[in-house]
């Protein structure tokens, strides 16, 4: 009896794996990687990926037909998980501003700031008001490198008793909410979520540090980046980036990308075949002396 | 990034992982004979109690443990928690749940031992307390030795878990530099650390073997 029900589990597995492996349909494929502990940016709801940047990036998938795999990573490793080749970019909240020369980048799309996350009841009211507390921060973000020794707001991270680096933003808030922590250095899109979330929040008014989000592509990797960012640019052209953020931003528009319309699709360049550049440059000559 | 200072960080960060390490020990081998006590009572609550305990601390993730020990009492109980808790929590989860596992190792010790002794030290008019730590334990503690080496070494192993409530030890360290500078370079480091103190508490837990080595 044991003998078969173990037979039986063990040829379920490996009906499991075979699947698995023949799922890939041999199209291209588009992995994205992301901390699945980001909102509004990627997170899971319902057992499933949900978030703004995921939703971007599913509409680029499908627009260039691609294949999208969404792939959560471990924040620490994204590097190596990026360089080696298991992911085809970082997209994910992820600031350009420190990190400029470490990958090719899109351009800027969306602005996001660094604020402070406090209890209303603790009765801070400024970034000064931090002297003498604890605050956390999540690890490896711009802002922890920008309070900690030789960052950009080292002063105002010495004024504090303790900086606490916790795996991730929900950590860092439940140890808001415990106590263990006064403040939280974080994304205001973030902590914009979390203080509508739960009214004990509020968000100082003063900025930590002004940033921007970028999608991250492997160094020399400019083809796909150029591909996701032209698709990326139609998208805000013809309003379905704007609906994307619209959904996760209580309907503020929060891209800063400037859109632009789809060029003639290459299949139709390539259909006239005999067309050559130099032709296709004389024939533009032509239409811009015609006053096109 | 030069190597004195990678060092430096994740020496800072070893410093917590000892402290995790020692702390653990302290705290867990004593607390496991008691555990054990509690599970070889003749009292059918009071053994099944243990049962309980030991089968919960051992099915369940390290990782959770932590969460819940720090978190706990404010979501379960809303105790305000306060900064210093952190690390107090981490031995408090580390204690426990190791207890757990060497409460069983001391299980199998004592019920190793012949119950003709018992019998011998009863005749010879011992006092039951006089018997377990004169003529059992003795016996028991060099037995147990090598199964509890092999706790304490995962021990030195398991320290890496308790930055899931941000404490901050050699492993995060190792991973942050890592991180900032795409280098494997640390994880080397660290692994070396590892290896080291790993092959420390072995040599010293042979040491220990040998000492007890009576008997003979």
């Amino acid at each position: 009896m044991w003998k078969k029900m173990l037979s039986i589990a063990v040829c379920a597995f490996l009906v499991c794996v075979f699947t698995g492996c023949s799922e890939d349909k041999g199209g291209k494929k588009f992995t994205v990687g992301f901390d699945s502990s980001f909102p509004p940016y990627g997170y899971v709801e319902k057992g499933e990926f949900k978030g703004f940047d995921l939703d971007l990036a599913r509409e680029v998938a499908k627009r260039n037909s691609w294949e999208i795999v969404l792939r959560p990573i471990n924040w620490d490793a994204k590097d190596m998980e990026l360089n080696s080749g298991s992911i085809d970019c970082i997209w994910n909240g992820f600031t350009i501003n420190g990190r400029e020369n470490s990958y090719e980048w899109s351009e800027p799309y969306v602005d996001n700031s660094q604020v402070v996350l406090v209890k209303k009841s603790s009765g801070i009211k400024n970034l000064a008001g931090l002297k003498g507390k604890v605050v956390a921060v999540q690890t490896d973000t711009p802002v922890q490198k920008a309070l900690s020794a030789k960052g950009s707001k080292e002063a105002l991270g010495k004024t504090f008793k303790k900086l606490i680096v916790t795996p991730n933003y929900n950590n860092a808030v439940m140890e808001l909410e415990a106590g263990s922590v006064d403040a939280v250095a974080m994304d205001i899109g973030v902590a914009q979520m979390k203080a509508k979330e739960n009214k004990a929040f509020v968000i100082l008014p003063e900025t930590v540090i002004t940033e921007k989000y970028g999608i991250g592509f492997k160094k020399g990797n400019t083809a796909l980046r150029d591909a996701v960012q032209n698709t990326l640019k139609e998208m805000v052209a013809d309003g379905t980036a704007a609906k994307i953020s619209a959904k996760y931003f209580d309907g503020r528009n929060v891209l800063i990308i400037k859109g632009a319309v789809k060029k003639a699709p290459a299949v139709a360049v390539k259909a006239v075949a005999p067309v050559t550049n130099a032709m296709k440059k004389a024939q533009q000559a032509a239409e811009k002396a015609a006053g096109k | 990034m030069d190597y004195a200072s990678m060092l430096t960080e994740l020496l800072k960060g070893l410093l917590v992982s000892v402290e995790i390490f020692f702390l653990t020990l302290l705290f867990a081998l004593p607390l496991g004979l008691l555990i054990a006590f509690g599970r070889m009572s003749k009292n059918c609550i009071v053994s099944n109690i243990f049962r309980v305990y030991i089968s919960i601390m051992r099915g369940t993730p390290l990782m959770l443990q932590l969460l819940v020990c720090f978190f706990g009492p404010y979501y379960l109980f809303r105790i305000p928690l306060t900064d210093p808790y952190r690390f107090i929590a981490v031995i408090i989860a580390f204690s426990l749940n190791y207890a757990a596992y060497f409460a069983e190792i001391y299980r199998s010790g004592i019920q190793s031992i012949p119950v003709g002794q018992y019998e011998a030290a009863g005749v010879l008019g011992l006092t039951p307390l006089q018997t377990f730590f004169r003529i059992i334990f003795p016996q028991v503690a060099k037995r147990v030795i090598p199964p509890v080496t092999n706790e304490v070494i995962t021990l030195v192993k398991d320290t890496s878990l308790a930055f899931s409530i941000a404490v901050m030890e050699m492993f995060t360290m190792a991973k942050q530099i890592a991180s900032a500078h795409t280098t494997m370079i640390p994880f080397v480091a660290a692994g070396a650390f590892y290896y080291i103190f790993n092959f420390l508490v072995a040599f010293c837990m042979e040491r220990l073997e040998k000492r007890l080595d009576y008997y003979r």
